[in-house]
This record gives structure tokens, C-alpha cells and sequence, in this order.
């Protein structure tokens, strides 16, 4: 109140200044982030390398070029080709898009059902609160390579909406323990009585007055699930429980490289998509880092 | 306490109970079962002998019928055959239990031998150069997913030096099977696991530290004139460690079933591999058995952290 004050007396004495809004501040606190603003840059560069694969590579990702199998890289194939002839540029190119579509929609998909049922047992609290933690108990406990294979059996694929699905089933406790701890906070709070005393309803109270607070919170939190997201795909992968051969991802292309004998001499094969997933996750992170200190300054580094 | 611990005990009593309901019902829901997997399609008189053994093996029988056979059963110890590899499941889990609570070890190990002694460094002299290299170095390797740093391991350390062996949990040779052999096997997953997690304990340590640091027990410490390193051995040291024990706590849990991704790249026979096997040969014996154990395991390590808790910090009081 005290700094809105001045604020105003400020202007009334120089020209009408317009006070700028806590997340115009936080941008302004990234910009000057320079781990972060380097990363988005270098994460939207694979980005665009991944959505415009097919201006790059004029090969087909899954294409066998059976003359050049176990091919070095070459003129022809600029990162070599695989037993099968694929080649490795376009697989890693094609595959950033799955991985960031896995990402990017498991993210989506988790924070969705952290905010409804995070949102739903720190808003109500008592039974119904105890009932979600009960269940994140019980999702933290339960192995999840068994869903993997119901779920596999019963839809008879493994395709990459497969993946997705099993990742998000498995991964929102987590975030619902988080909304749920920052709700039960909040839902005593002046702001939350106000409407209620207004007559909001406990779907406007939770989406349109108590998700809006802890934004910042959970922008953070989401852009590090992003990172986890992306590690789990490939190293389901690297198991065999990942998208199926040959679609190309990262993580595929990788577990495709992890014999002993293309391991010490083609460099090539599993280099590229083993630095592409480190990179990418490094720079979410760095992201998320630079995030979390724009919206929460007081944040001890 | 011994009151706690019984409460606690039988608390997770309904969780194991929701656990093995919810893996029998999802074994149950999963096609194929016992028989078409052991018998020979060649048999004459196929169906009228498999329904006999349906009938003998009570898979005719209500659900929950079938469920209380199972589960008196595997009370029991008797968890069943294995349809792929032909041996009680017991006698599979055995091994594998063992070597991968080897792993465990040596990685938990690791992780406090070296994760603790640098957190603690960093804390002596906070944000210093070495405390700085150290922060940013963790940030990085904490990004680095720990199954492309086992590659990387198994590159230089393997492929490259030959120091460690990148493949199984026992050689072949002379050696094979000694304790020297398991560990040398063990050494490699083991440091793939302990390279992420040091970082995480380093800066546990190093924040711990740094908030005891500032209490007003420590500031009366050095007014009574005792020298900077008495007060961090015995008053910060002490009561930083708090939450670190907490954290091995809940660490040994995942202990159990933590490294199914390592297990499976460096093909260790432990129980992440020998999951990863059964889910690919449709083994359900094998994978109820070792869900249950890794359910298990969790809950008795969130049960050893609350213990652990409670005896070093005597303020915690459960009653």
C-alpha cells in the first residue's frame, strides 16, 4: 500500500507513470539473466532444428539406405547411417520432435491434474484431502513398468500418445503433493474469504483467484517437469519400454547406439542424441533456475 | 517409540493391502495366464486338460477367492513359478536381491563418502571460488541424466581404459563369483548412480549447514569463545545433519527398485533387470513378486526415515 502511495504522489508530480505489474518485473529481473536468456536461445535453436527437420534433411528418418549401412559420416550422410541404412541426422533431427512433443504434452497433462485435484484437496480440505494424499501414496508406491504393460496390452501399440498417457498417469502425484501444500496456505487468506463472501464458486475461487497467485510456483515447477519428462522418454528407451523402433527419438536413436562395438567406433551414432537430451534438459533447467529467481527474488541461490 | 514403531507398522498395513489388490487385479486383467505359457501346444486333448488344470488351480473360482489363495500363498513364501525361466520365483529373487542390494551399498556409499565431506567445504567458507566452481559444476552434472553419465562411464571407463567391466554383475574366470568380483562389477552402476545424487547431498549439506549457522545457539557458541572449528564440529555439524539423515532415509526405499534404468544398461542381474526380463517374456509370477518387494521397500524406508528422524533429533516427540 505504502509503495502505491508514492507511486501515485510521483505521478501526480511528474508525468502519469503507470506502476508495472509483478510479472512485468519478473521478465525484466530474467532478461538480465544471462544463463537463461543464453539457454532459451540455444533451446529454441533445437527447437527449430527439430520443426524444420524436413527443410534440412531431405532423407526420410525411417528410409533404408541398404548401399551405405554402418556408414561414417559423409558427404552423403553428414552424421553417418545406422545398421538398417537410416540416417542418423534425420532421426536426430525428427526425434527432437517427439521428445519435445512428449515434453511439452506430459507437462500439460500433469499440471492439469495436479491443479484439479491439488487444487480440489487443498481447497476443501478434511476427508477429501486425505482421500488425494491417500492416493498420491499410493501412485508413489506403485511400480509403473506394470502400467506400462497393461496399458501396452491393452491398447496393442506403443506408439508415441501411448507413452505420453503412461508417463502423465504416473507422474502427477508429485505436483499435487506441491498445489496442494501451497493451497492449504492460501485457502485462509483475506483474498480467498473476499470471494467467497462474494459468492464465487470453489471452481472460480481455485482457477480464476488461488492458481493465479501461485503462477510463478508452478511455472517453475512445470518447467522442471519438462526436463524430467524428457529424461524419462529416453531412458525408457535405453530399457526397451519406450516409443517403438524405429519411430525416431532421442532416446531411440540412443538405446539403437549402446552395443560395445558402435560404442567405441561410432562416436557419431550416439554423441549427437546423448548431447541433444543433456543440452536440452540443461537449458531447461537453467530456464526454471532463472525463473524461479525472477518470480521469487528472495530465493537463496 | 517401540509404540510408535508398532503404530507405524500396522499403518502400512492397508497400503500393502491396496498394493497387492491393485497388482492382482492388473496380473489378472493382463491376457494369457499360467498354463498357456508351460504347456506344450503339441499335448493331444489340449482343452479338456487345461480346463482340468483351471479347475485344480481354482482360476475358476471367485476373484476374491483367488486373491486370498494368492496372497496366503505368497505369506507363505511360496510366490509361484516362473513361466520363462522355469524356477520358483524365490530362487530368482534371491540373487538378484542380493546384488542389488550390493549396488545399493556402494552407492549410497559413494554418495556420503563424497557428497557430505563437499557440502561441508562448501559451507566452511560460502560463496567462496570453491564453493562457486563446486555450485555450478553440481548444477550441471545434477542436468546431466544419470543413464547418458553411465554411458559416458561406460565409455572412458570401460570401452576406453578398461579399468571396470561394463556388462552383468559376475565375470568369468578363476575370480568369477568372489565378493572382489561382485564389487569390481557393482563399481561402475554404482558410480553412475552416486554422481547425480553427491550433488544433491552436497547442497543439502551446504544449505543445512548454512541456516544452522545463523541460529543463536551458534552465535552464543562463539561468544562463549570457543574456537570457529569446535562450534562447526560440534554445534553446526551436529544439527545440520538432521535433515541429511532424513533424506538417507527415504533414499534406502528407493534403494530397492531405484536403478531399473542402470540395471538395464549395464545388463546387472539385480531386480531391475530381472523386472525388466519378466515384463518382456509376460512373466507375471516374477512381476508380482518383485512389485510387492519394491512396494515394500519404499514403505519400510519412509518408515526408517520417520525413525531415523526421531533419534537424532530428540525434539521430535511421537506420541
Amino acid at each position: 500500500m505504502a509503495t502505491q502511495g508514492t507511486t501515485a504522489r510521483v505521478s501526480v508530480s511528474t508525468q502519469v507513470r503507470v506502476s508495472k505489474s509483478p510479472t512485468r518485473l519478473a521478465m525484466e529481473r530474467f532478461m538480465v539473466n544471462k544463463m537463461a536468456i543464453i539457454s532459451v536461445i540455444v533451446l529454441l535453436l533445437i527447437v527449430i532444428l527439430s520443426l524444420a527437420a524436413p527443410l534440412l534433411t531431405h532423407y526420410n528418418p525411417n528410409m533404408q539406405d541398404l548401399a551405405n549401412t554402418d556408414a561414417p559420416p559423409s558427404a552423403l550422410h553428414l552424421l553417418g547411417t545406422n545398421s538398417q541404412g537410416m540416417d542418423y541426422l534425420a532421426r536426430d533431427l525428427y526425434g527432437g520432435q517427439r521428445d519435445l512433443l512428449i515434453g511439452f504434452s506430459d507437462t500439460v497433462f500433469i499440471m492439469f491434474i495436479g491443479m484439479v485435484l491439488g487444487g480440489i484437496a487443498g481447497y476443501y480440505g478434511g476427508w477429501v484431502d486425505s482421500l488425494v494424499m491417500r492416493i498420491c501414496d499410493f501412485m508413489f508406491n506403485f511400480p509403473f513398468l506394470l502400467l506400462i504393460i497393461i496399458l501396452s496390452s491393452i491398447f496393442n501399440t506403443t506408439g508415441v500418445w501411448l507413452l505420453i498417457t503412461v508417463i502423465g498417469l504416473t507422474g502427477w502425484p508429485g505436483v499435487t503433493r506441491l498445489i496442494r501444500g501451497l493451497f492449504l496456505n492460501l485457502r485462509e487468506s483475506e483474498f480467498v474469504l473476499s470471494a467467497k463472501i462474494a459468492g464465487a464458486g470453489p471452481w472460480r475461487i481455485i482457477f480464476k483467484h488461488m492458481i493465479p497467485t501461485v503462477m510463478g510456483t508452478l511455472v517453475v515447477n512445470a518447467t522442471f517437469q519438462m526436463a524430467y519428462m524428457i529424461s524419462a522418454e529416453a531412458a525408457l528407451s535405453v530399457i526397451g519400454f519406450g516409443v517403438q523402433p524405429p519411430t525416431p527419438t532421442w532416446g531411440n536413436v540412443l538405446s539403437g547406439a549402446l552395443d560395445y562395438f558402435t560404442l567405441r567406433t561410432e562416436p557419431w551414432a550416439w554423441l549427437p542424441p546423448a548431447l541433444l537430451i543433456t543440452i536440452t534438459i540443461l537449458c531447461i533447467n537453467f530456464i526454471g533456475d532463472g525463473l524461479r529467481d525472477a518470480f521469487d527474488p528472495s530465493f537463496e541461490k | 517409540m517401540g509404540t510408535y514403531i508398532v503404530r507405524r507398522l500396522l499403518g502400512m498395513i492397508p497400503m500393502l493391502f491396496l498394493i497387492t489388490v491393485a497388482v492382482f487385479l492388473m496380473m489378472h486383467a493382463a491376457p494369457g495366464n499360467a498354463f498357456d505359457a508351460i504347456l506344450n501346444p503339441g499335448i493331444k486333448d489340449m482343452a479338456a486338460l487345461k480346463q482340468r488344470l483351471i479347475e485344480s488351480a481354482g482360476l475358476n473360482k471367485p476373484l476374491w477367492w483367488q486373491y486370498g489363495h494368492w496372497i496366503t500363498q505368497f505369506v507363505q513364501g511360496n510366490w509361484g513359478y516362473s513361466f520363462t525361466q522355469h524356477q520358483p520365483v524365490i530362487t530368482l529373487i534371491g540373487p538378484a536381491l542380493r546384488n542389488t542390494l550390493l549396488l545399493a551399498v556402494m552407492a549410497e556409499i559413494m554418495i556420503l563418502a563424497i557428497g557430505i565431506p563437499v557440502g561441508i567445504l562448501q559451507a566452511r567458507n560460502p560463496y567462496g571460488r570453491f564453493d562457486y566452481v563446486i555450485s555450478t559444476f553440481s548444477f550441471v552434472l545434477f542436468s546431466v541424466p544419470y543413464f547418458i553419465l553411465a554411458i559416458f562411464l561406460i565409455y572412458f571407463f570401460a570401452i576406453d581404459l578398461g579399468i571396470f567391466p561394463a556388462q552383468g554383475a559376475v565375470g568369468t574366470g578363476p575370480g568369477a563369483g568372489s565378493f572382489v568380483d561382485h564389487v569390481d562389477h557393482a563399481f561402475l552402476p554404482a558410480l553412475a548412480i552416486a554422481l547425480v545424487s553427491t550433488t544433491v547431498y552436497s547442497r543439502y549439506t551446504r544449505g543445512s549447514m548454512l541456516d544452522v549457522s545463523r541460529k543463536d545457539y551458534v552465535r552464543t557458541a562463539y561468544a562463549k569463545g570457543l574456537s570457529g572449528s569446535l562450534v562447526f564440529r560440534k554445534h553446526v555439524l551436529r544439527n545440520a545433519m538432521i535433515p541429511i539423515v532424513t533424506q538417507f532415509g527415504y533414499d534406502i526405499g528407493g534403494l530397492v527398485g531405484g536403478a531399473v534404468i542402470l540395471e538395464g544398461l549395464f545388463s546387472y542381474q539385480g531386480m531391475g533387470l530381472l523386472t525388466i526380463n519378466a515384463v518382456n517374456g509376460r512373466d507375471y509370477p516374477v512381476i508380482m513378486a518383485t512389485s510387492l518387494l519394491f512396494a515394500v521397500g519404499v514403505l519400510i524406508g519412509n518408515l526408517v526415515a520417520d525413525i531415523l528422524y526421531a533419534v537424532v533429533d530428540p525434539r521430535i516427540r511421537y506420541n
